[in-house]
């Protein structure tokens, strides 16, 4: 079937009313998570999880992909009003877009940043309805070292292209490694690391790590840092602006930010690792290079706004590429998305879309449908969530740490379970004030199984040869990118020091 | 304090990589590569990564105490104590209790809006997991309905 016929199974899946309900449910879901500072998609995707038990498959996972996509959006009104990132992927909306908002912007700010979250959202789409089945064609032929390589480079380039301590991305990325050996070996049946209790022979579930450091820790890093008494008072009146709308003067100025802004958000999303935080600061330098008027950045340029918007739209659409054709995601956020396909019996891989096709496009067209929604709530229901950024964090905080528990209790019924949750919140307050990375040890944690896996079959094969991982072109490719990313990473990093 | 993480996860990993010496093995009866291969690997590795950076941070100053340590610290003991209440209580109470006790330390003074919100939510989240979702929810040692 060609692309145009998938898309139309993939429509007919979305169109269902219990489908669109979901998908519209997730989507506003995402925008109230994007919202709340401290409070990422990661953490919401694996609190959320449970409560997708009772739904069918498809309509779980296009709920839970909404929320993922949905959270980009949302992540921004707060950079633009409040000047505090909803996301760390919103962080370079704040250079251009709270500027904007004091110089009585904010509502063509708001409107730009939506306009240009779509474009990128779409691009994305209609780039993954295109790439993904090319995409899973190639992949059908890796094997374990290709597969054992794709984990490397992911962790390598979260690790380096996020920045902070690399030694400390490491250790957190090697952590996450021993916690995924805990448990049964697959291949020889021994009990590792399980102390002889029954709790951990099929080893460390992640969703309450991932609720623990992503939910918990940020948290408590949140309240550390004083989050709950900074409130709202800063947030911009942005009703009592003359001029809602922005002009056509601002869409013909920043078309072009908007269109390389997405295809450099698509790129970056695609490799595991790199994400829609790196793709935004990646844009807004594209931008501000490429601008004639580069002195007007961080001042309130639009363009400064939009490209780097587009881009982290653009990139979590990427991120679906890697995460649908080979199974592995590039980001704590996908790795739960992950969970939950296998969690319904779907195994993401090279053949899953000839497999599963009415999943595969059902979910990418919902996408489609998903960005259209997200369009819609962000330039109406603004006000709304001007309300919701005035929630005071310190009735917010006592809620999450609610439903944080109480959804990990949930997944299994485990009061163990729960334990480790709340360990691991202390562990990610830790991690967060050190400079450790709590998305490597999670990322690790989920592709664990699959590195020892396949470097164990890739050495069985070689007769012990580490020579296997640079016989093949596909091998010797993912061992290149890996290279041209960790150097751009090293250059951006020298680059960041310099100022 | 980041020396003390470090130390932490030093030893951590240093118990990991006994573990994976002595009771592991390299290769497996049938001569493949076995259960400790990849574990041990791992464990020196981080072993070696942890005893590196605590040598090399060794001068690193710590950054001064946030004045806000003290409420993160009470929230994060009355996370504990709802752990800890849940098999006791059940979930419905303990999350009324946990609410009342984290509003009125970080929301003082508002016992309107505390009181209103600490029944609120815990009974809306009840409904939503235990009734509609039918997901577990803990019953405690009470005998509560709820």
């Amino acid at each position: 079937m060609d692309i145009f016929g998938n898309l139309l199974l993939g429509l007919s899946v979305a169109v269902s009313p219990i489908n669109l309900a979901y998908l519209f449910l997730g989507v506003l879901i995402g925008m109230i998570v994007g919202i709340i500072p401290g409070f990422g998609p990661a953490a919401a995707l694996a609190v959320l999880l449970p409560v997708t038990f009772g739904m069918e498959p498809t309509s779980a996972v296009i709920m839970l992909a909404a929320i993922y996509y949905g959270s980009q959006y949302g992540g921004t009104i707060t950079s633009i009003l409040l000047n505090t990132p909803g996301e760390s992927s919103s962080v370079a909306a704040t250079f251009d877009g709270y500027p904007l908002a004091q110089q009585g912007r904010a509502g063509p700010a708001l409107v730009m940043q939506a306009v240009a979250s779509f474009v990128g959202g779409t691009l994305g789409v209609i780039l993954i309805s295109v790439l993904a089945p090319a995409f899973s064609q190639v992949t059908r032929s890796f094997g374990p070292p290709e597969f054992f390589l794709l984990v490397v480079m992911g962790l390598c380039t979260l690790i380096v292209m996020v920045g902070g301590n690399w030694r400390y991305g490491v250790i957190s990325a090697l952590v996450g490694f021993a916690l995924g050996t805990v448990g049964v070996d697959l291949e020889t049946g021994n009990s590792r690391f399980t102390f002889g209790s029954a709790e951990l022979i099929e080893g460390i579930d992640f969703i309450p790590i991932a609720i623990g450091l992503f939910g918990l820790g940020e948290l408590y890093y949140a309240f550390y840092t004083g989050l709950h008494a900074s409130g709202s008072g800063g947030v911009v009146q942005y009703q009592k602006e003359r001029r809602f709308w922005p002009t056509l003067e601002d869409f013909v100025e920043t078309r072009m930010a908007l269109l390389r802004g997405s295809l450099l958000g698509f790129v970056i999303g695609v490799i595991p690792g790199a994400g829609a935080t790196i793709a935004s600061l990646m844009s807004y330098s594209m931008e501000k290079s490429a601008s004639r008027t580069p002195e007007k950045f961080g001042k309130g340029a639009m363009a400064g706004l939009v490209g780097p918007e587009a881009a982290n739209n653009a990139a979590s659409s990427g991120a679906m590429v890697p995460l649908l054709t080979l199974g592995i995601p590039g980001s704590a956020a996908t790795a739960v998305l992950l969970a939950a396909f296998l969690l319904w019996g779907l195994t993401p891989g090279p053949l899953l879309m000839a497999q599963k096709p009415e999943f595969a496009w059902g979910l990418i067209a919902s996408m489609y449908l998903g960005n259209v929604a997200l369009l819609a709530l962000n330039v109406f229901a603004i006000p709304l969530f001007v309300q919701m950024i005035k929630l005071p964090y310190r009735l917010l905080a006592p809620s999450v740490i609610l439903i944080c528990t109480i959804g990990t209790y949930s997944v299994h019924g485990s009061i163990v379970e729960t334990w480790l949750m709340f360990a691991a919140g202390l562990v990610g307050f830790f991690m967060k004030r050190y400079g450790f990375s709590p998305a490597a040890l999670v990322l690790a944690l989920v592709l664990g199984p699959l590195a020892e896996q396949s470097l164990r079959q890739s050495l069985t094969i070689s007769g012990g040869s580490f020579g296997i991982f640079v016989e093949r072109t596909a091998s010797l490719w993912i061992l290149a990118i890996t290279v041209a990313v960790l150097a751009l990473g090293i250059l951006m990093r020298r680059a960041s020091a310099r100022g | 304090m980041r020396a003390g993480f470090l130390a932490g996860v030093l030893a951590a990993a240093a118990g990991y990589t006994w573990l994976a010496f002595a009771e592991l093995a390299w290769l497996s009866s049938a001569g493949r590569l076995g259960p400790g291969f990849f574990p041990r690997i791992i464990g020196v590795s981080l072993v070696a990564l942890c005893a590196f950076s605590l040598v090399a941070d060794r001068r690193a100053a710590d950054e001064a105490l946030s004045p806000f340590w003290r409420t993160t610290l009470a929230l994060a003991a009355l996370s504990a104590l709802f752990v800890a209440a849940l098999d006791v209580l059940g979930g419905l109470l303990s999350m009324i209790a946990f609410m009342a006790a984290s509003l009125w330390t970080l929301n003082r003074g508002r016992h309107l809006q505390n009181a209103a919100l600490a029944i609120a939510l815990p009974v809306c989240l009840y409904l939503l997991f235990r009734v509609w979702l039918n997901a577990a929810v803990p019953r405690g040692m009470l005998g509560l309905p709820f």
